[in-house]
């Protein structure tokens, strides 16, 4: 009985072997070899932060996490602390390669941005967020939310759109024009509206460009024209500020 | 003398046993011999090199947290206020953040004196708002509790927008912030804020800016 069950252990540790072998080598911390003469330790994730531990030449740093762009390493006798990117980025692999240390997305090629900002729509303050996706270069997709309010109108617009940027080499400014759908909800208006929800498309001219340290500016000026079961002609002007940040 | 079969056996192998041997040694210098001393040299290593699989570095950016803390609406008191925020941390200077929170207003001046002469309804009383701010980190340090433990900290700007819904209308609200962050760890951080959430409102008869300051202490994470 006690050989069968043995065998039984010999088996099953056999049979797991491979498998919690695989798993061991997928969750292997990444440790890096130190090539420069230096490298030093803060005690937090900023430039302010004092240093309190240097590694040196020759020695290996574990890489435990990232905050912006420093990385929590722990040195070879455990103590921990954050080093900056640039130097991350000058250390190897243990077999001489170079570390996988992404710099983040150059500002000319980047694919998405996430950003918020303040506009006036139809004359009414609004909040907007958008996010874009960069097709190419120079062409993005854009989906964007306000919502515009003065007492007591309260309108929330939706949009989906096209945007072409007309030379997204040029950093500091460049300019955009766009064209979209959207759809809108009123929430609240005095005196209330004959409709609560309408369609309307947009064109859009406007600006973006590089702010700093992965963020940018975006302007725009939209003419929205409102598809609607009424004899009028509806209109609507807005114009916003936004700050981003790419990926 | 007599020779024994088996002694005879024994020596009979030893002998053929050290021909062979001895067989073996020829054999290996003469392939030396074969070898120029050039390939002599070269030793091939029949290591088979493993590309080690690290972890992906994860990034930890972003901080969720809730906070409590007392709000002070323009002559309506000072109440409790309850809250969530979130922040996306661009760089080691620049942060995003989301407000959404929530409290209710007590009595103003003029209803203490005339309780009939209420400006709001008791549904209108509720204040709340979501905001949506971009900060700045001026001070980044760390603050000394006694002698053996020194805890990080940053005191942050903030300016953003916002809409606050207070006695039933949405108002359209620009806010400014200061903040401290005290990080416990290097996941878990404790803020003191003082924020002002200023919006027009027609609520007392005439339009006027009404200055809403909030005071919280605040528990957040980093994921």
């Amino acid at each position: 009985m006690q050989v069968r069950l043995k065998r039984l252990i010999v088996a099953v540790l056999l049979l797991q072997a491979p498998f919690s072998g695989k798993a061991f080598a997928g969750r292997q911390p990444l440790e890096l070899l130190v090539t420069q003469p230096y490298l030093e330790m803060h005690s937090g994730p900023g430039r302010g932060y004092p240093v309190t531990y240097v590694v040196g030449r020759g020695e290996t740093v574990t890489v435990l996490y990232s905050r912006t762009e420093w990385y929590k390493v722990r040195a070879p006798r455990g103590q921990e602390g954050w080093a900056r990117r640039d130097e991350v980025a000058l250390t190897t692999l243990p077999s001489g390669r170079a570390p996988p240390i992404i710099a983040g997305a150059e500002f000319a090629s980047h694919r998405w941005e996430l950003g918020a900002g303040y506009g006036e729509y139809n004359h009414q303050d609004m909040i907007t967020a958008y996010a874009d996706y960069g097709i190419t270069p120079s062409i993005d997709v854009e989906a964007v939310v306000e919502q515009a309010l003065r007492t007591p109108d309260n309108a929330l617009v939706a949009s989906l759109g096209l945007r072409h940027t007309f030379l997204p080499e040029w950093k500091w400014f460049s300019p955009t024009a766009g064209v979209g759908a959207a759809v809108r909800h009123i929430v609240s208006r005095n005196p209330p509206p004959p409709e609560n929800d309408n369609r309307l498309a947009y064109v859009s001219l406007g600006a973006r460009g590089f702010f700093t340290e992965r963020l940018m500016w975006r302007a725009d000026w939209r003419h929205y024209v409102v598809f609607n079961n009424t004899n009028l002609y509806e209109d609507l002007e807005e114009w916003k500020f936004g700050l981003a940040v790419y990926f | 003398m007599e020779i024994r079969p088996g002694s005879l056996l024994l020596a009979a192998a030893l002998l053929s046993g050290c021909g062979w041997f001895h067989r073996g040694e020829r054999q290996r210098s003469e392939e030396v011999s074969d070898a120029s001393p050039a390939d002599s040299a070269i030793v091939e290593p029949q290591v088979t090199r493993r590309d080690v699989k690290t972890s992906r570095i994860k990034a930890k950016d972003i901080e969720v947290g809730g906070f409590v803390g007392a709000l002070s609406i323009e002559d309506f008191g000072t109440n409790s206020l309850y809250g969530l925020r979130g922040a996306y941390h661009v760089s080691e200077d620049f942060f995003f953040e989301a407000f959404v929170a929530s409290s209710k207003a007590g009595n103003t001046y003029a209803s203490n004196i005339n309780p009939l002469k209420s400006v709001t309804t008791n549904a209108g009383k509720y204040f709340s708002y979501y905001d949506l701010d971009a900060g700045y980190n001026v001070l980044p340090g760390e603050i000394f509790l006694g002698r053996g433990r020194a805890i990080n900290s940053a005191l942050y700007l903030s300016v953003g927008v916002g809409d606050v819904k207070f006695a039933e209308n949405h108002h359209f609200a620009l806010n400014f912030g200061l903040g401290e962050r005290l990080l416990v760890t290097d996941w878990l951080a404790v803020h003191l804020d003082v924020r002002d959430h200023v919006f027009e409102s027609t609520l007392t008869g005439r339009a006027q800016n009404l200055n809403n300051i909030e005071a919280t202490v605040g528990l957040t994470a980093f994921f």
